[in-house]
This record gives structure tokens, C-alpha cells and sequence, in this order.
């Protein structure tokens, strides 16, 4: 079986001024994600990362080497028939409505009147914006912007999704929702190529990571290859008094292991957010 | 094979989008309402008809409103229809699903057409309902001055709207093929007006080469007639008289005319659109 994404020695230059002067974005890629899992794009701002994924979707033309979709080179139109995309700080048509809006991509997707009607509802559902879905999409906030993009990108039922940045701009209940419906797409046999600066996030969600650095690829592979390899182990225990704590080094100082750091463990501000607020009450979320 | 053929069902969608977004700009509502008013108010602006008939006077007001307003219109709505895609990005969501970049760029110009119909057709309508309540009036002033009837020819007035949006539709293909490559809309904008110019003075141009002889002139004047459409073909003749009503075949020719311009101008912006980063 095809992957669904490959990229084989891509490189993208942009000329910047008169002199033909060229910066290159990205520099000898390869890139292989395989169907059916969430993988996750890294890199700092310049990294070349919004690149990659415009070269995948065939909307700017590699200087050198190729991208494929499921097998299929990405300039090809119906390669796209496959795919679907939510852009970083996404921007739609300020005129429409939420469900007009998602309708309107179901259509150039080539999804008949009858199936449309269904594929809307039920997209528009899952990212939970029924209730605001006949509201003009000019009144939504950013989160309800990410999330009508995320319907618009599953409204045709693709096998692929490329989020860019999908929990940008969004409270963290509306996040940590995105995050569980992305889990359930991979669960239901999707592929999701993902890229956000919330590295813990993307440690939490992600089964593969690739690092971009400067347009190159600096690191690849699972989560546990890449963040861990330490040779060190954490362990929870109830609280231990100093003495505790001094006896327990003695007793691993005598097996040859130390005592490397001693932390109260806290839930983290995430999880006291989402019990204090609810998952189900974010912004315009519905439960 | 690509697999994915060009479909004329998302080519209409994007023009039936963009004619959406086009009614609900500002722009477009303040030249309208400032067409409209001179064609109302063509009455009120005898006074400066040096010497025409009234009935010539006000259709040429209303003819002259159109070209204006409707020119103006058609280069900013086209310009400001396609930046506004390439700089919100909606042209990112829209291109990454099975469509063609040809679908969206024809789909782009379809929606202004659709959107300089309208404009003329409401125009042509009023500038028809205006010259008819005057020649009644003027026909029960003066019935020995209309023993044959009316004078206009509502056809004729017709055949005029028509040409009129031939001249915008050509003009809005001109200003999308210098959009699909122009990295501002300013550029696009400044260039449609040039484009208009030219296309409306080009005759006058080749007409002085010509009487100066010049070889340069003359060669000059061809160049720029080979490159654009002169719109004095898609004038109508000094007469709203049924009897200089030009046969069908000349509507058609001259359909043909303004059509393949704007066909040639739109196939000239897909090739030049087809490499652009977006």
C-alpha cells in the first residue's frame, strides 16, 4: 500500500529581490508518512514547515524532487480528492454561513445535493458548531473559525488530513476537544499530518514526529525513540519527609542508581482548567 | 490521465461565490447608486445639451454613465475579487480540493460577468423606462413631431446595454490576466485603466499614423491593435432610429468580437496563473 504522503529530495527556493538572489525554504526533504496514523510536523517559525505542506498539496512547485499522495504526484488535481486541509489561522468567505460555507466545499469536492446535506450535518456536528452553524461566519471567534475549517477539511470524507496549526487561537477546552477528535479520526483509520508549536501537545497526540530545521530535516521517528532513550525512569510516590527521601538515595546508592531529582507532583494548569471549566464548556463548544 | 476532468459545475460555483461576495461590497452599491442618479437625473441636465435632441441628450447620459461608472467598477471589483482571495488565503483552502486552477480564474471572471450583467441590465432597464416616460410626454406635447410613432428604438437601446457589457466583460479578462501575475492590486487596478484608455483611443491613434504616413506609427498602431481590442467596434452608431438598427448578423459578429477578446484575455490569464505560488 502507497503511503499517504511522501516527499523524495524536495527542495523549494523562493528568488527574493532583482538579483536572483534565492532562499531556500526547503532543502533535500524526504518525508514518508505511512496510512493511518497522526504525524506531526516540527520546526520553529522559518523552519520551512508551511512550505512542505503547500508543496504536498501541490500549491507551489518543488525546485527539485517530488511529493505524492497516496501514491499519486501531488500536482495532479484528483490527488487532492483525498485530502483534506485546514490552514494555519484559516479565512473564509466572511459572507457565508458556517453550514453554507461547509456545503460550498462539499460541492467543488463533488458531493451530490442529497449526500451533501447528511455530510454537512453530521462534520458540522462532530466539530461541534451545530448550534452556531446558520450564523455568518464574519460573527465567529477564532476558535469557531478553526473548527468550521476543520468540517470544510472532512466534509468529503478524505483520507488524509493536513492541519496546520489547528489549536491555534483556541481556548483549551476548544483544544483539548481538537486534540480528542483528531485521535478519533486516527481511530477511525485516517491519516493526520499535523503541525503545532504545543510540544506537549503534539508529545501527547502524535505517533511520529519530524523536526525541521532550517528546510532540513534534523530528526525522525516515534515519539518514545525521539523524547526518550534517557536511560532514566520516573517514578509517583506519596509524599516522603526529608528523611524518607534521604534513606531512599542510601537504597539506590547501594544498588549503583541515583536519586536524580525530587518534585511535588502537580496536575498541571491544563487539568485544572478542564475541571474547573468543563470539557464541554468552552467557547461555543457543545457538549 | 489526471483523473479529476475540467468541470463546468465548480467553475460555476466559484462565479455563483464570487457574484455573492461582489453584491454585498460597498464599492459596488456606491457606483450603482451614482449610475443610477445620473441616468434619473438626465433630465435635469438639459441645459448642457449643446444642441442634441432631448431623447439623444438623455440616452446619452445613461450610455455615458454606464461606460464611467460601469468601467470603474469592473476593474476595481475584479482586482479587489482576486487579491482578496490570494491575500486572505482563501485561494489556499479553495485549491488544495480537487480544482482546477483554470476553474477558479474563469470562475473568478463568469462571477464579474454575471456581476456587469446586472449592473447593465438595470441600467439599460432605467435608462429604457426614463426615455419612454419622456417621448410619451414629449408625444403628447408636440403629436405632430411623432406622427410616425415613437422615435427610439428600444431595441437599439437594448443592442447598446449589450455592447456595454461586452466592453466590461473583455475589460474585467484584461484585468485579471495583468492580476494573475501582478503581486499588487494596485498595479492591477492602474493597469486596467490603461487598458481602457488604449482600447478606447487606439482607433484615434492608428487613424493619425496613418495620415502621417509614419512606418513606425503604422507599425506601432498595428502592434497595439493586435494586442487589444478597439471598443469602438462595440459602439453604437450616432442613432437610436429603428431604421439604423444593424441586422442580427452584425450582433453576433460583433458578439463574437467582444467575446473572443475576453476568451483570449482569460485562456492568457490561466497559463500565466497556472505557476503562481499562492
Amino acid at each position: 500500500m502507497a503511503p499517504a504522503l511522501e516527499a523524495r529530495g524536495l527542495v523549494k527556493d523562493f528568488p527574493v529581490g532583482l538579483r536572483g538572489v534565492r532562499l531556500r525554504a526547503v532543502d533535500h526533504l524526504d518525508l514518508t508518512v505511512r496510512a493511518g496514523v497522526i504525524y506531526g510536523l516540527l520546526g520553529p517559525n522559518g523552519s520551512g514547515k508551511s512550505t512542505t505542506i503547500k508543496a504536498l498539496l501541490g500549491l507551489v512547485l518543488p525546485s527539485a524532487g517530488e511529493c505524492r499522495i497516496f501514491g499519486r504526484p501531488s500536482g495532479e488535481v484528483a490527488a487532492r480528492r483525498d485530502v483534506g486541509y485546514l490552514p494555519e489561522a484559516p479565512y473564509f468567505y466572511r459572507h457565508l454561513t458556517g453550514r453554507e460555507l461547509v456545503g460550498f466545499y462539499g460541492r467543488l469536492c463533488g458531493l451530490g445535493r442529497r449526500e451533501l446535506a447528511g455530510r454537512v450535518e453530521t462534520v458540522v456536528a462532530q466539530v461541534g458548531m451545530t448550534a452556531a452553524a446558520d450564523r455568518a461566519v464574519e460573527t465567529y471567534s477564532k476558535g469557531m473559525l478553526q473548527r468550521i475549517g476543520l468540517a470544510q477539511a472532512l466534509v468529503h470524507d478524505p483520507r488524509l488530513l493536513i492541519l496546520d496549526e489547528p489549536t491555534a487561537g483556541v481556548d483549551p477546552v476548544g483544544s483539548a476537544a481538537m486534540a480528542d477528535l483528531i485521535r478519533g479520526l486516527r481511530d477511525a483509520g485516517k491519516t493526520v499530518l499535523l503541525t503545532s508549536h504545543l510540544l506537549g501537545q503534539m508529545e501527547a497526540l502524535c505517533d511520529r514526529v519530524a523536526i525541521l530545521a532550517g528546510g532540513r530535516l534534523v530528526a525522525e521517528g516515534t515519539v518514545a525513540d525521539l523524547a526518550g532513550g534517557t536511560g532514566r525512569q520516573q517514578l509517583e510516590v506519596d509524599r516522603l519527609d526529608e528523611a524518607q527521601v534521604t534513606e531512599l538515595r542510601a537504597w539506590l546508592a547501594a544498588r549503583g542508581r541515583g536519586l536524580h531529582g525530587v518534585a511535588a507532583a502537580g496536575r498541571g494548569l491544563d487539568a485544572v482548567f478542564l475541571e474547573r471549566v468543563g470539557r464541554g464548556k468552552g467557547e461555543g463548544t457543545e457538549a | 490521465m489526471n483523473g479529476a476532468p475540467f468541470s463546468f459545475l465548480r467553475l460555476g460555483l466559484v462565479a455563483q461565490n464570487t457574484l455573492r461576495e461582489a453584491v454585498r461590497q460597498r464599492l459596488l452599491h456606491l457606483f450603482v447608486g451614482l449610475a443610477l442618479a445620473l441616468v434619473l437625473g438626465a433630465r435635469g441636465l438639459q441645459d448642457f445639451n449643446f444642441g442634441a435632441p432631448e431623447l439623444k441628450f438623455i440616452a446619452d447620459c445613461g450610455f455615458g454613465a454606464m461606460t464611467l461608472f460601469g468601467s470603474t467598477l469592473t476593474i476595481a471589483a475584479t482586482a479587489q475579487l482576486f487579491f482578496s482571495e490570494i491575500e486572505n488565503r482563501t485561494a489556499l483552502t479553495l485549491l488544495a480540493k480537487p480544482v482546477w486552477r483554470a476553474e477558479f480564474l474563469l470562475g473568478k471572471l463568469v462571477g464579474v460577468a454575471l456581476l456587469t450583467a446586472l449592473f447593465c441590465a438595470l441600467l439599460t432597464g432605467l435608462l429604457a423606462a426614463v426615455l419612454w416616460v419622456r417621448e410619451g410626454e414629449l408625444m403628447a406635447l408636440d403629436p405632430e413631431g411623432f406622427r410616425g410613432g415613437r422615435a427610439v428604438s428600444y431595441a437599439m437601446v437594448a443592442l447598446g446595454g449589450w455592447l456595454q457589457w461586452l466592453r466590461l466583460v473583455v475589460l474585467a479578462a484584461f484585468t485579471l490576466l495583468v492580476a494573475s501575475f501582478a503581486r499588487t492590486q494596485v498595479f492591477a487596478v492602474v493597469c486596467g485603466f490603461g487598458v481602457l484608455v488604449i482600447c478606447h483611443l487606439q482607433h484615434l491613434a492608428q487613424e493619425a499614423y496613418t495620415r502621417a504616413g509614419s512606418a513606425v506609427g503604422a507599425a506601432l498602431g498595428g502592434l497595439f491593435g493586435g494586442m487589444f481590442p478597439n471598443f469602438q467596434m462595440l459602439s453604437l452608431a450616432d442613432s437610436l432610429a429603428a431604421a439604423d438598427l444593424p441586422a442580427p448578423g452584425t450582433w453576433l459578429r460583433l458578439t463574437a468580437y467582444g467575446l473572443g477578446w475576453a476568451l483570449a484575455a482569460g485562456l492568457l490569464a490561466i497559463l500565466s496563473f497556472r505557476r503562481r505560488e499562492i
